[in-house]
Order: structure tokens, then sequence, then C-alpha cells
């Protein structure tokens, strides 16, 4: 996916309301064939950079290009590569799955044929129910009217604003693969919103992480994941102060920290024998050690709630 | 245009696929037959060559009144029109037309474009404000259509049910009363004062020029509803706002008529009937300046409404 033209490209997009800023210039780009999950706590400023990318709100700085036409200023050309789900999918109540379908068809101005709605009902694997008043569905069959909704028009970035919210584990499971499949299969973009970093993980290919109004990291997720092999191992030893000062003497180059009357270190699991030989023979008693493997869950706090 | 055509059409389905729509196009189709049957049977009137008698006496009392009040002179414009009016119908030998005939009836049902004010404001008040409080505006407005054209299907969709509701009255009103009085000749005229004599005019053209004039009325309070709807994204308080101005701003132009700045005000120009019989509300007014008038209210609901829906930021 290195070469490929971004499907959507942002360029260091802010957003003021009134006086305050709550987006201070965010720039990503989005490849088509990729799952791009955009991770933050709630309040950090997700739905208003979706809602920015859609066109819903205006941008106060800054670029945003979808197949490289400008969102605002080509308005037109720049939606008809999107679908999405804004937040719930809410639909017409009072209408059918079907009819809520062909409303959205008809107001694209390239005909979409009703094989076309009916492939896409097939898709999200609604057709038993269709026809019947969208009133009487569950959470997770507007979810999939939703979905079907974004891909009508066959759109080359597909934009899911939490699309497992409120879905039960087999839904969940079902949108995931779901998504990874198109994205793979027809090389379409997908740009997914969270702020759950354990679906995330399962889901996307890259990860951008927000943190109030700001990009922290953008990586993908196997090198999110594998950033963690510095584990955190814990020393149970007498006289830990001591320990420590000298320890820091000895080896500079690890962080070497005291918790608890423990040491703790930051290092790869092959240096542990080392260390504890280091120890031994320094004369100090070690009485236990221990494991501590930051879980990504712990990372992204780390990342969103750290200064 | 075909792309609006598909909008406007989308619209429609969304306003007659909801009970609501009914139940008002129902409340109309009663409200028509609960008068007519009332006219018919409660207040029928005596049917006999009585009216010359009526005419006459009628004539009398007007004379009388005008010697012996010759200083009310704003009224004798008009008594002494209708005492012209009465003499025609005695020579031609013209019946004045009844509520209970199929044209009485059908003059009287033209009221009613109350009621079609009325629901059209519920209409107008929901067809943006809806969209916003279900949250579905932002399924809608992320497709290759242009905000303006959007609000503009709604618009127009409001103006078509307005047509649809007058058109239904028009019929309705037809029908009912050919049920319920009986046909009456399209040869009878309507008798008008023109320029200072009386002509002959076609009844149902009279009809449907009596619609016409209250649909002025209509058009600006409805889009005063849309307006509200776009601006403030709450049905109910366009309703409510809408409804409001519809049955008081009149009357508190009658009452303001003294003072000369109440002929800018909407309300005192929505009535152009006033320049076709009787004196306008205020010295000096003329139907090209209630025109002019309801032209500048309408640009400016017009251009709030669009200016805002396309700049407004959708947090909903």
């Amino acid at each position: 996916m290195t070469k490929k033209q971004p499907v959507a490209q942002i360029r260091n997009v802010k957003k003021k309301i009134g006086k305050k800023e709550i987006i201070h210039g965010i720039s990503l780009d989005v490849y088509p064939g990729e799952v791009f999950g955009f991770l933050g706590p709630n309040g950090a400023g997700k739905t208003t950079m979706i809602r920015m990318l859609v066109g819903l709100m205006k941008k106060s700085e800054g670029e945003i290009l979808i197949q490289g036409f400008d969102i605002e200023k080509e308005f037109e050309e720049a939606i008809r590569h999107i679908g999405g789900i804004i937040e719930n999918p809410e639909m017409y109540k009072y209408l059918t799955g079907y009819d809520n379908l062909v409303h959205y068809a008809r107001m694209h101005p390239d005909k979409i044929s009703e094989e076309r709605v009916k492939e896409v009902v097939t898709l999200v694997g609604l057709e038993e129910r269709i026809n019947e008043k969208v009133q009487g569905y569950s959470l997770g069959m507007r979810q999939r009217l939703g979905v079907a909704q974004a891909l009508l028009h066959s759109p080359s970035l597909l934009i899911l604003d939490e699309p497992t919210n409120g879905l039960d584990p087999a839904g969940i499971r079902e949108i995931r693969q779901y998504i990874r499949h198109i994205a793979h299969t027809e090389g379409l973009a997908v740009f997914v919103s969270s702020h759950l970093l354990s679906e995330m993980q399962l889901m996307c290919d890259r990860i951008g992480i927000i943190k109030e109004g700001r990009l922290v990291s953008v990586e993908t997720v196997d090198d999110f994941v594998n950033s963690k092999s510095n584990a955190v191992f814990r020393f149970e030893v007498d006289r830990a102060e001591e320990v420590y000062q000298y320890m820091r003497g000895f080896i500079k180059e690890y962080d070497f920290k005291l918790i608890n009357d423990k040491l703790e270190v930051t290092c790869e699991r092959v240096e542990i024998p080392l260390l504890i030989e280091t120890i031994v023979k320094a004369g100090f008693l070690i009485y236990s050690v221990s494991n501590h493997e930051t879980t990504l869950e712990e990372k992204f706090l780390e990342m969103t709630e750290g200064n | 245009m075909s792309q609006l055509f598909r909008l406007i059409k989308n619209e429609h389905i969304k306003i007659y696929k909801r009970l609501g729509t009914w139940i008002m196009v129902g409340l109309l189709l009663g409200v028509i037959l609960l008068v007519g049957m009332m006219t018919r049977f409660v207040f029928a009137t005596d049917d006999s060559e009585e009216w010359r008698t009526q005419l006459i006496t009628e004539n009398q009392q007007f004379e009388e009144s005008m010697n012996d009040h010759p200083a009310m002179m704003a009224g004798t414009q008009y008594v002494k029109q209708q005492i012209e009016l009465n003499e025609y119908r005695l020579t031609h030998d013209l019946a004045p037309q009844v509520s209970d005939s199929l044209w009485g009836f059908m003059i009287d049902a033209t009221t009613f474009s109350a009621v079609v004010s009325l629901f059209t404001i519920v209409i107008a008040a929901g067809i943006v404000a809806n969209e916003f409080s279900t949250g579905t505006i932002k399924l809608l407005l992320i497709r290759p259509v242009s905000r303006a054209r959007i609000l503009l299907s709604k618009y127009v969709t409001t103006l078509l049910f307005a047509l649809f509701m007058l058109l239904l009255l028009f019929s309705a009103s037809y029908l009912i009363g050919l049920t319920l009085f009986g046909y009456s000749s399209a040869e009878i005229p309507y008798l008008a004062y023109r320029n200072g004599e009386v002509v002959e005019e076609n009844m149902l053209l009279h009809i449907i020029r009596l619609l016409g004039f209250r649909s002025v009325d209509l058009i600006m309070v409805v889009t005063v509803a849309f307006t509200i709807s776009t601006v403030f994204r709450s049905s109910s308080l366009a309703i409510g706002l809408s409804l409001f101005l519809m049955f008081t701003g009149p009357q508190i132009v009658q009452l303001l008529a003294q003072y000369d700045w109440v002929k800018y005000v909407l309300f005192a120009n929505t009535d152009l009937q006033q320049y076709v019989n009787g004196t306008p509300l205020v010295e000096g007014m003329s139907l090209s300046f209630s025109i002019t008038i309801l032209c500048l209210y309408f640009i400016f609901l017009i251009m709030t409404s669009w200016a805002i829906f396309k700049r407004r930021d959708v947090a909903v």
C-alpha cells in the first residue's frame, strides 16, 4: 500500500467553536485497501474530525481532499466518493429498509440501479427483513442497514463512526470481519473511529491516536503491538534503595525506577540474567523477579491520559 | 433538473408515508362535510320567492341609515354598492346565493383555507426540523447534492402540499355541495362591482379567485413557518409561532391601523382583497405597494433560511 495515492488527505485541519480551538491541526492520509483506526477517548475530537471529513461541519483552517477534491469547495465531487455512518445509523423509521435505501439511491446523480440496491442488501444479509419498517429493526439490523446505505454508491472511502456501538459480541465480530473483507478485497479505504483499543487492534491496519484535538501518534497495528516487547521487570530485593543507586551508576542506559520498595526496569527479556548476575555479585539478595508487561490498553491510556 | 425532481419525490414519500399526514387530510374532509351537513339540516333557509321582499326591505334600511347618519362616510361606499347590487338582482331576477346552495356553500367553504394553512404549517414546520430531531439530516447531507438544492426540494414540496390541500378543498366542497344541495346552474353569475357599475362574472372563476387571494396569506405564513423550522430546527417553535402570528397578526394590525407605519407590517398586506372590495387598511396603500412589501418579506425569509441552512454546522 506504500506508493498508492491516498484517498483522503487531511492537512493541518483546525476547528474553532467560538473562541475555543478544539482540533489543533491534524494531518493524516488514508490509503486505498487499508482500515485506518481513529482512536481516542470520548471528547478527544473524533466526531468533530469526522464531521469535517464529510462536510457536515466547516473546518476553520486547513484542507481536506477526497480523491483530490476539496470537501468544501468541490463538495459534490468529493462527497460522491464517500459513504458513511455518522454516529448512530438513524433511518426513517416509518419507511421500510428498502425504501430507505431507495431514498438515498435517488439522491445520487448517476443512476443507482435496483440491482445494486438488492446487491448491497444481500451483502449485509438483510434480505429477509428488508421490506419491513425500520421501526421494528434491532440495533444490529439498523447498523447493517447503515452499512448498506454507505456502500450503495460504491464509494472509495468508507467512514464509520463508532460502528460497533451497542452491538453484541457476535455483531461486533461480524462487522469487524466484514470491514476487513471489503477493505482488503475491494481496495476500499475504511476510516473507523472508536474509543475501544481492543476493537481497533483486531480491525485496523493502522491506528491514529487522537488526544485533546491533537494526533499524538500514527502507527501500524503491528508496530503498535510489537513495541510492547520491552517489558517491565520488577525485582524484589533487600535494601532496595541501595540496589537502585548501585544499578543506576552501573548500567546507565537503562531506566531504573524505585517503586514500592521494589526495583523496576524496562528492558528486553534476554538482558535479565545479566542484571540478576550483576545484582547478586554486588552482594544484594534477590527474592523474586517478575515480569509486568504493559498491555496495549495501558499503553493507550498512557498516551491519551498522561502528559 | 431531474435530480431536483427526484429529491422532491423523496420528500413527498416522506410526507405521505406518515399517518399524521392522512389524519390531516381526513380532518379537512371531515370539517367540510360536517359544515355541509349542518348547513343542510340545521340552518336550512326557506327557499322561496321571499328573497325579493328581503332585498327590498334591506335597501330601504340602507337608505334610511344613510339619511339618518350622513356622518358615517366610511360605510357609505359599501352601502351604495350593496344598494346597487340588490337593485341589479331585482331587475334581472337573480336570487342571491344562499349558503345551502352549491355555489353558496363553495363560497363559504373557501374560508376553510385557514385549515389548509394550519396543516401546511405543520408540514412546513417539520420538513427540516424533523430531520434534525431524528438525526437523519446527517445521512441526508452526505450525498452529492448541494444543501441549497435539498432545501429547495423541501420548500417546493411544502408548497405542493398546500396546493394539494387547496385542490382537495375545492373539489371536496364541490362534491359535498353537489350531494347535499343539488346542482346550481353554471349560468348563475357572480355579481361584482367594478368601476362604479355592477358586472356579471363567472361563478367558478370567482370561487377560484377567492382561494387565490387566500393563498397569498397561506404562502406567507407557511414561509414563515419554514424559515423558523430551518433557523431554529424546532418544529414545535415553528408551529407555535406561525399559528400565533396567523391568528393574532390581522387583529393586531387592525388595532394599530391608526398608525401609518402599520402598512409595513406583513399582515397589513396579506389580504389583497382589501383592494378589490372595500377600503385599504391604511390610507395610501395600494395593490402594488402591498405586492412590493410581500415580495420584500418573502425574499428576506427565503434568504435567511437558505443562508443559515447552507452554513450550519450539523452537530446532532
